[in-house]
């Protein structure tokens, strides 16, 4: 058997080494097996959880084979990252069991997940910035006492590993002038220098760009190939089919199927994540010719103008360096760029929310200085911001409350001093039927809803109220696919309707669904717009990596 | 989740799920301090009672739980409205004292004035006073972004010798043996709802007050701003609410109230300006918007809660012979274990 930490062995050797199955080989109880003539590596059985009252896995089970890239796919709160993380010991199951090469483990840390060869890559790195690769990837290991700190040996290991797995890094840069791929990479690194022969790679696609995406891919086939085996967790379904050997899909914390990809198709796999709520007819996942969905007419006058603008970030420097583009009624005009290149700094200054060095900004007329926030929603803007919960939600106040935040100036709910109750409760009593809140009523505390719930709720308040510029900011994210669904319906509704709509989004594929216009930014500047029958995903994934 | 929260509000009212913690934390603060009232040998039933009964026994302790509930009141809403937006108001005793420093010049100075425009000339001196006196922690805050805890208590401290100055140098009264000024003119004292024992009409005032206070935070714009600055201070900015504006806004307010209980305290209970007329009150109305958890609503039964526990306290000194300091004790316990009460109710 391995032994834990493994870190004197060679890494070559360490991959193809199979495990030595028990004789007493443990009770094999699923029923359909996939591969019924291996013991699979990693079982997990009958796994839940709750969380508080809320179950977040209920019987759930997995199984990975060796050599495989096993897919994991679900909406958004199906269970599937809670489920890795309980495989990767930073959650204890309620109830369940895990086998790692037919053993039953106890697994209760990320420590001694990595013993058992268990690696994970999460959504958000935890790195040094200002340590190099290779310190990085080797915090933690190293318990040797040595007069200097010289990483020469750990240093070429990691070189070799990456060259070995197609993984692009220098281990001698520093963290913090790396971009999100590279950094990606470096997480991954560091799994692998553990010795882990099983990685689980959380959504590891969300800030990359297509070409990254594609290397990323080379190097898990490059992994499989060296006899690892790797869970890919995602929502995304193209993913799964253009990586993965065999999939299986959560919803609602439960099983809905496994399967291998060669037997499955993208529609089963929608419905396997969505369930039967989706009008399939009508969906924009189905919609291989959105501009069935997304009319061409022509664009009107120029309702957000900005021009030359320089906005400062939180730390002084410049975020936003420059940016010139002007979006007309009708025209919803996106913004790709891979997050932290100055798209919410440039949101939050159309916005008023924060100061310009330079430039200017024009939506609807109305001259958009720092402080101007006010006058912003009095003119027909209206906003969903990046984040909704910090930027957008009062917890201890009422439903109602909430729902007219930015508009309580405004008629009908404003009667001079006073605010128009009467009138605020009947428009959130229709908006909680309209927009599906599961709630008691207006007057309900608004931290007493669910997180999808909270959604809904500021997607009816940015929808709800008559506007002719909106300023949406990843607003799909967190949400599930009939969610999504509708917030796609009513931006192009909007768009019909004549309003002029900047979406920034870090979904690429959303962006090329939607858009008559996309343009890139990269470090605060906007490298390049493209009219929709120029859209071309690698072109775009350039810009987004700065290649131009 | 949806599930159990509908669950949770069919089987039991919402009224009892809010009212129960408070009824709790009052038996178990009782309970706790009786173990300790026992233990140095008192009666503790007839402590208890003392405490709960002095108040509505005999005409005189009514009316001073009533003369009590006065600051208490408007002390309390001097902390909460500024709390509401996320501020601290730990001024109210500095306010309190300028306000009556600013009713007892005011009634002096004037002292010839009839009652219709003196009373409201001295009521709105005291307004003022505590209002600006609130406003300089508030403009530091609003231009240096000097945290109005700290301003706030250090402005305590400059009132102190601020009325000092006043009641031994400028209007002193030589024969009182304590820092006090002479008499405020006759029409700027509060009229009394009784003669004897003397009841002025401040309790009606502090009720209207507290009834404004609440039709403000609901009902109003303003109000709304004040209670989404609160909930969210980064939401209301990114939805176009002027924070700093209203959190310097609320502190003003909230000053002006507080400057209002002292402009009752010299017009309506001592007629002239006496050095420590701020009592307590600042302590208790902070203890007051701690258990009334903010609530303007709840404040003024809660300060009359409070009120009956102070005035049965000093019957209990009195009668008994127990440290009044034990219903100090008991208001405290009270707040923690509402707070407990908070956490048990989140798991």
């Amino acid at each position: 058997m391995r032994q834990p930490g493994g870190e004197t062995r060679n890494g070559e050797a360490r991959y193809v080494f199979l495990p030595a199955k028990p004789p007493h080989s443990t009770p094999y109880q699923m029923t359909e097996a996939i591969y019924p003539m291996n013991t699979p590596l990693v079982r997990m059985q009958g796994i839940r959880k709750a969380f508080g009252d809320v179950v977040a896995l209920h019987d759930v089970g997995f199984e990975l084979q060796q050599g495989e890239i096993h897919g994991l796919l679900g909406g958004n709160g199906a269970g599937k990252t809670t489920l890795m993380n309980i495989l990767y010991g930073l959650y204890t199951a309620d109830a369940g069991e895990i086998y790692v090469h037919g053993e039953k483990v106890n697994i209760r840390s990320p420590r001694d997940a990595i013993n058992h060869g268990i690696g994970m890559v999460h959504q958000h790195f935890l790195q040094v910035p200002p340590f190099t690769v290779a310190q990085n990837i080797v915090l933690g290991t190293v318990a040797k006492l040595r007069p200097t700190n010289q990483l020469a040996q750990e240093t070429e290991r990691i070189r070799e590993l990456a060259h070995q797995f197609g993984l692009d890094v220098d281990p001698d840069a520093l963290i913090e002038d790396l971009p999100v791929g590279v950094r990606q990479r470096v997480e991954i690194l560091k799994a692998l220098y553990r010795g882990v022969d099983i990685l689980i790679l959380d959504e590891p696609t969300t800030n990359l760009t297509p070409q990254e995406v594609d290397a990323l891919f080379q190097s898990l086939r490059a992994m499989v190939e060296k006899g690892l085996s790797v869970v890919f967790i995602t929502h995304k379904i193209r993913e799964v089919m253009a990586v993965c050997d065999r999939v299986t899909v959560l919803r609602d914390g439960q099983n809905v199927f496994t399967r291998a990809i060669a037997d499955a198709s993208e529609e089963e796999l929608v419905r396997g994540m969505v369930g039967e709520q989706l009008d399939v007819g009508h969906s924009f996942l189905f919609a291989g010719r959105p501009q069935e969905l997304t009319k061409e007419h022509a664009p009107g006058e120029i309702r957000i103008l900005v021009d030359d603008l320089h906005v400062p970030g939180d730390d002084g420097a410049l975020a936003v360096r420059g940016c010139t583009f002007e979006v007309r009624a009708g025209e919803i005009f996106g913004i790709a760029g891979v997050a932290g290149n100055g798209q919410r700094e440039l949101a939050e200054s159309l916005m008023g929310i924060r100061a310009i060095s330079q430039g200017r900004i024009v939506l609807n007329d109305l001259e958009v200085t720092e402080g101007s926030t006010p006058s912003v929603f009095s003119n027909g803007v209206a906003y969903i911001p990046e984040d909704r919960l910090e930027d957008g939600f009062l917890p201890t106040a009422s439903v109602a409350h909430n729902l007219i935040l930015g508009y309580h100036r405004q008629p009908p709910y404003r009667k001079g001093w006073f605010l128009d109750w009467k009138t605020v409760f009947r428009v959130a009593w229709d908006l909680i039927r309209e927009y599906n809140i599961r709630t008691t009523g207006p007057d309900d505390i608004a931290a007493n809803l669910s997180g999808g719930n909270i959604q809904r709720l500021m997607l009816a308040r940015a929808f709800a109220h008559p506007m002719q510029v909106l300023i949406a900011h990843n607003p799909t994210r967190g949400l599930d696919i009939p969610s999504m669904e509708f917030v796609y319906h009513k931006l192009l509704a909007q768009r019909e309707q004549g309003t002029a709509i900047l979406l920034i989004s870090e979904d690429l594929d959303e962006l090329m669904l939607l858009c008559d216009r996309i343009g890139t930014m990269y470090k605060g500047e906007m490298v390049g717009i493209l009219d929709r029958g120029a859209f071309d995903k690698y072109a775009i994934g350039r810009m987004m990596g700065g290649v131009t | 989740m949806a599930v159990a929260g509908v669950k949770q509000s069919t089987r039991i009212p919402q009224w009892v799920h809010t009212l129960l913690p408070y009824v709790a934390a009052v038996v178990a603060s009782f309970a706790a301090a009786g173990i300790f009232i026992g233990l140095m040998g008192f009666n503790v039933l007839k402590a208890y009672e003392t405490i709960l009964f002095t108040s509505f026994r005999t005409p005189n302790g009514f009316v001073q739980t009533l003369l009590k509930f006065v600051p208490l009141v408007l002390q309390a809403l001097a902390f909460t409205i500024p709390l509401a937006a996320g501020k601290f108001n730990i001024g109210g005793e500095g306010q309190l004292i300028v306000g009556g420093i600013a009713a007892a010049a005011v009634g002096i100075t004037f002292a010839n004035l009839p009652l219709l425009l003196l009373l409201p000339l001295v009521l709105l001196a005291g307004v003022v006073a505590g209002a600006f006196w609130a406003a300089i922690p508030g403009w530091l805050l609003y231009r240096f972004r000097i945290s109005e805890i700290l301003t706030t208590v250090l402005m305590n401290f400059i009132s102190f010798s601020l009325i000092n100055y006043v009641a031994t140098e400028i209007w002193p009264e030589p024969v009182a043996g304590h820092p006090t000024t002479v008499p405020i003119g006759e029409g700027g004292m509060l009229p009394t709802l009784i003669a004897r024992p003397p009841l002025h009409v401040g309790f009606v005032l502090a009720v209207i007050v507290a009834g404004l206070v609440y039709v403000y935070a609901t009902r109003t714009v303003s109000g709304y701003e004040l209670v989404a600055t609160g909930a969210n201070p980064r939401a209301a900015l990114v939805y176009g609410i002027n924070i700093r504006t209203l959190s310097v806004f609320a502190l003003v307010l909230g000053g002006a109230l507080a400057g209002l209980s002292g402009a009752v305290e010299v017009a309506g209970v001592h007629h002239r300006l006496i050095e420590g007329l701020q009592s307590n009150y600042m302590s208790l109305g902070i203890l007051t918007g701690l258990i009334a958890k903010g609530n303007n609503l709840a404040v003024p039964f809660v300060a009359f809660f409070l009120a009956v526990l102070e005035v049965g306290a000093s019957a209990m000194q009195r009668t008994m012979m127990i440290p009044g300091e034990m219903v100090i004790i008991v208001e405290a316990l009270i707040v923690l274990f509402i707070l407990l009460s908070d956490v048990v109710g989140r798991r």
